[in-house]
């Protein structure tokens, strides 16, 4: 073999070495990512948020681009949270938030995500209303943080006068949305307050614009009126019973013996439903909204 | 105008548009800006104020880097070649051979911002938002701000070297937009005399924070006519007096 030969062989083989550990090396590198995936990671760097300066460090720091900067925390914070395997990830949430927020106190997104992470995620929804809050005293029109505030109130804390407070302050926002009205007269109706519901409900019904509004504001006011009437009728069947030692054969008998001077209606303006047999007085329709809680 | 100053400037911006750098510092500029959809897919909720966010930020960094690297160049670059001496043996006198710098830098600074403000105007609408004027609005500010930091560098290049008005100019650059923390700072002052120093610079240094308008033009408001008139009045005076502060140091120069 010519010398030129031998050394073009060679490189040949060098080469092919050479394409060997390139592969090689990305098979080895795909098995570690994958290694590396499943396991459980702790963030060990926790001087890394322990020296996460103060929103308005960064603001300085930021010199001008302060936008860009709260931008790049929320985007990385967002990645940071969604990632399981880092299961101490919620130790530093509210500093994070508090960080971004404090940078642009104006930028409405941090608020609402950095609430969804701390309820979903971290399972603090006190840490979320105060984030929510901060958002509703840097932005004073602004009637989402309330609203968000009031439904994590209502669903997670089970707590309706909160929540119907959070609702209330949404609803008097300039742009509140008619379905924020909705849910806090709907609260007020939860928290047992007949009268001040029926007043919410009935400004609700006669300013509604839509079906759905008008519907639900008909079917709230047809139960409040139902739940006040029904209970009091009931009485009057059993004070019949104990006096004439017998069930009423219809409601009207109610007024007949003086017991009911006169028979209340459904809200519809229809008389109520009477089983003579078993005595029990009910309406068309019953919602069992509270007995849903 | 002029014809000394004309000339001077039309000159100054042929030679700027030359530069290679100009053109490297342009891409980069509309590259970045660009990118800016790259970053708002890893948000959520509004990616539009991500990207008006990343583009602006974008377009007005490369345009303060091209103003700062250009303008440090400026005087020095012909005093260096012996240029000068060419020029103002013509019937150029010395605060127009500066005005005209700064003009000639200031239109080529109004092409680069065009450019990259057109290039971002279709890049907002190919991703289906709406024209803005407040984003309009935000380049004029932006150019404001960039004459201020032209006449900066010009000033630092009329009597130093270019490394030496490099770090001037970023220095003041730099503390322009911390202006916003300066009475918080002045609060902790105890002496007098320091009192009465930080008075007399908190009026001296430039406060580059009002020409920052990005935060109310991505979230949808705008400052006041009133606010508005301002700052461009502060832009014009301020431009004004570095510009006559250039033209004494140059005119006490003496140039071999």
């Amino acid at each position: 073999m010519t010398p030129g030969l031998e050394g073009r062989s060679g490189e040949g083989v060098k080469g092919l070495w050479l394409a060997l550990l390139a592969l090689a090396g990305l098979l080895l590198g795909a098995g570690l990512q994958q290694r590396y995936d499943t396991t459980v990671r702790y963030f060990g760097d926790r001087d890394a948020f322990v020296s996460l300066p103060a929103g308005r460090t960064i603001k300085t720091l930021s010199f001008g681009y302060h936008n860009l900067a709260a931008d790049l925390l929320f985007i990385w914070s967002i990645q940071f949270y969604s990632t399981p395997q880092i299961r101490n990830r919620f130790e530093f949430l509210e500093r994070v938030f508090a960080a971004i927020t404090d940078i642009t106190p104006s930028y409405r997104d941090p608020y609402i995500v950095g609430a969804m992470i701390m309820v979903f995620e971290a399972q603090d929804v006190r840490m979320a209303l105060r984030l929510l809050e901060k958002g509703a005293r840097y932005n004073p029109d602004e009637w989402r943080f309330e609203q968000e505030a009031g439904f994590y109130a209502f669903k997670y804390l089970k707590d309706y006068s909160l929540a119907e407070r959070y609702y209330s302050r949404a609803a008097a926002k300039p742009d509140a949305p008619v379905y924020v009205k909705r849910w806090n007269a709907h609260l007020v109706y939860l928290r047992d307050d007949p009268a001040l519901a029926t007043r919410m409900w009935l400004d609700i019904y006669r300013n509604a614009q839509d079906t759905l509004t008008r519907d639900s504001a008909f079917n709230h006011l047809y139960q409040i009126k139902a739940e006040a009437d029904l209970p009091k009728l009931q009485g009057q069947v059993q004070e019949y019973r104990r006096r004439f030692r017998r069930l009423p054969a219809a409601l009207a008998d109610l007024a007949a013996s003086g017991l009911a001077p006169e028979l209340p209606r459904d809200f519809a303006g229809k008389p109520y439903l009477y089983d003579p047999g078993s005595g029990r007085v009910t309406a068309q329709r019953i919602f069992n909204w509270k007995k849903k809680r | 105008m002029n014809p000394g100053i004309r000339g001077i400037a039309v000159n100054t911006f042929r030679e700027s548009a030359r530069n290679k750098m100009f053109y490297l510092l342009v891409f980069f500029g509309v590259l970045f800006a660009l990118s800016s959809r790259l970053v708002s897919f890893l948000t959520l909720g509004d990616a539009m104020k991500v990207l008006k966010d990343t583009g602006l930020a974008a377009i007005n960094f490369f345009c303060v880097l091209i103003a700062i690297f250009t303008g440090i160049n400026l005087v020095y670059k012909e005093v260096e070649k012996k240029t000068v001496l060419a020029i103002l043996s013509k019937p150029v006198r010395r605060d127009e051979f500066i005005l005209g710098k700064f003009l000639g830098l200031a239109l080529t600074m109004l092409a680069a911002l065009a450019a990259m403000a057109a290039i971002f105007f279709a890049f907002i609408l190919l991703n289906g938002g709406g024209f803005d004027w407040r984003i309009l609005l935000y380049f004029a500010m932006l150019f404001l701000e960039l004459l201020v930091i032209i006449a900066v560098s010009l000033l630092f290049s009329a009597f130093t070297t270019p490394i030496l008005a490099f770090i001037f100019t970023v220095s003041l650059y730099l503390i322009g937009h911390v202006m916003w923390t300066y009475n918080e700072f002045k609060a902790l002052l105890r002496a007098p005399a320091m009192k009465v120093l930080s008075e007399i610079l908190y009026y001296l240094l430039p406060n580059l924070d009002k020409f920052n308008i990005k935060n109310e033009v991505v979230l949808g408001t705008a400052p006041g006519a009133a606010t508005i008139l301002y700052t461009v009045l502060y832009g014009a005076v301020y431009t004004a007096a570095l510009l006559a502060l250039a033209v004494l140091i140059f005119r006490r120069r003496e140039f071999q």
